[in-house]
């Protein structure tokens, strides 16, 4: 028996059969959990914004028209829903993580410097803080670059805006990370 | 391409988006440039240190997770017919249940003025109804 197509079980799920949707849900759960995962950095949260994803996507299956694969359109989904969350999380976001921040730029100063990346719980946690310094949209495209490996092309669609745009936000996110980790270096790296 | 431009594009040849040509020139440039050798080191080293490789998905949280969805989905979808009635279908009962009440009630010229409205129409045309017949 032949396994059905992504574009089929939506179409069903469409048609209202719950059991099409549960198997789509199954199908894409890993990638759109990883992503959230790596863009919100905060299990629960992260957990909840991919049920949310699959939520909308339900929601909207009646508009979804088959040109881009299900695949593409629920990304595109979880990537706007991720970048909403950002933006909302950054609003609410206080000066008193400054602090916090500053000793977290250290650690990564030292995870740049030394042999080995930050290998301790700790550690890992204070350099993926670092992230919160970034502005969403450049926090997001850079996940997108480094975690899921798209191409800058496929950013850009996901996120809806053009290659430059990309270019730009990946290179600043970058810039800004590396600034932060040098203002807290001593010393130079060979 | 300069040491400048090639140095600003570093992230763009490590994520290889230059272009064949591009690329090689840049290549050959890191090769030789101690300073554009370092920064790649330092753009490779802070991949690593943001985006450590996550651990694999166990399957069974697979199923959970799709259980979960499934119940909200379910809730959603009952939520959205409540919605839909208080939205639609309560204004719609309530248009009806007015329209029958001015039906019933609204003062008609050749109505008799004691009897209710809709009871003095319904006997007007009862009449009517029973002097057309044979």
């Amino acid at each position: 028996m032949t396994e059905a197509s992504d574009g089929e079980l939506a179409r069903l799920a469409a048609d209202g059969d719950d059991g099409a949707f549960a198997e789509l849900v199954r199908r894409h759960a890993p990638r759109v959990r990883a992503l959230c995962a790596a863009t919100l950095r905060n299990a629960d949260e992260a957990e909840d914004a991919a049920q949310e994803a699959f939520l909308k996507a339900h929601r909207a299956l009646g508009r979804f028209s088959g040109e881009a694969s299900f695949g593409t359109w629920l990304h595109r989904i979880a990537v706007n829903h991720c970048l909403d969350l950002l933006r909302a999380a950054g609003r609410r976001r206080s000066e008193s993580l400054d602090a916090l921040l500053d000793a977290d730029s250290s650690v990564l100063a030292r995870a740049l410097t030394e042999p080995s990346p930050a290998t301790t719980l700790e550690d890992r946690d204070a350099v993926a803080r670092m992230l919160n310094r970034l502005i969403p949209d450049q926090r997001l495209a850079l996940t997108l670059c480094e975690v899921e490996g798209l191409t800058y092309e496929e950013i850009a669609r996901a996120m809806s805006c053009s290659l430059d745009s990309v270019k730009a936000r990946i290179r600043r996110a970058r810039a800004e990370l590396l600034e932060m980790a040098r203002h807290f270096s001593d010393s130079d790296i060979v | 391409m300069t040491h400048e431009q090639i140095h600003e594009r570093l992230g763009e040849w490590l994520d290889g988006e230059l272009d064949g040509s591009a690329s090689a020139a840049a290549s050959r440039h890191i090769d030789s440039c101690a300073a554009c050798k370092s920064e790649v080191f330092r753009l490779r080293r802070l991949g690593e240190a943001l985006f450590a490789a996550p651990a694999a998905a166990d399957p069974r949280s697979t199923e959970a997770f799709v259980a979960r969805v499934m119940a909200r989905v379910s809730a959603d979808t009952v939520s959205s017919w409540e919605k839909f009635a208080a939205r639609f279908l309560a204004p719609a009962f309530g248009l009806a249940l007015a329209g029958l009440l001015f039906t019933i009630y609204a003062p008609r010229p050749e109505a008799d003025a004691d009897a209710p409205l809709g009871v003095a129409a319904l006997s007007a045309d009862a009449s009517s109804v029973f002097e057309a017949a044979p």
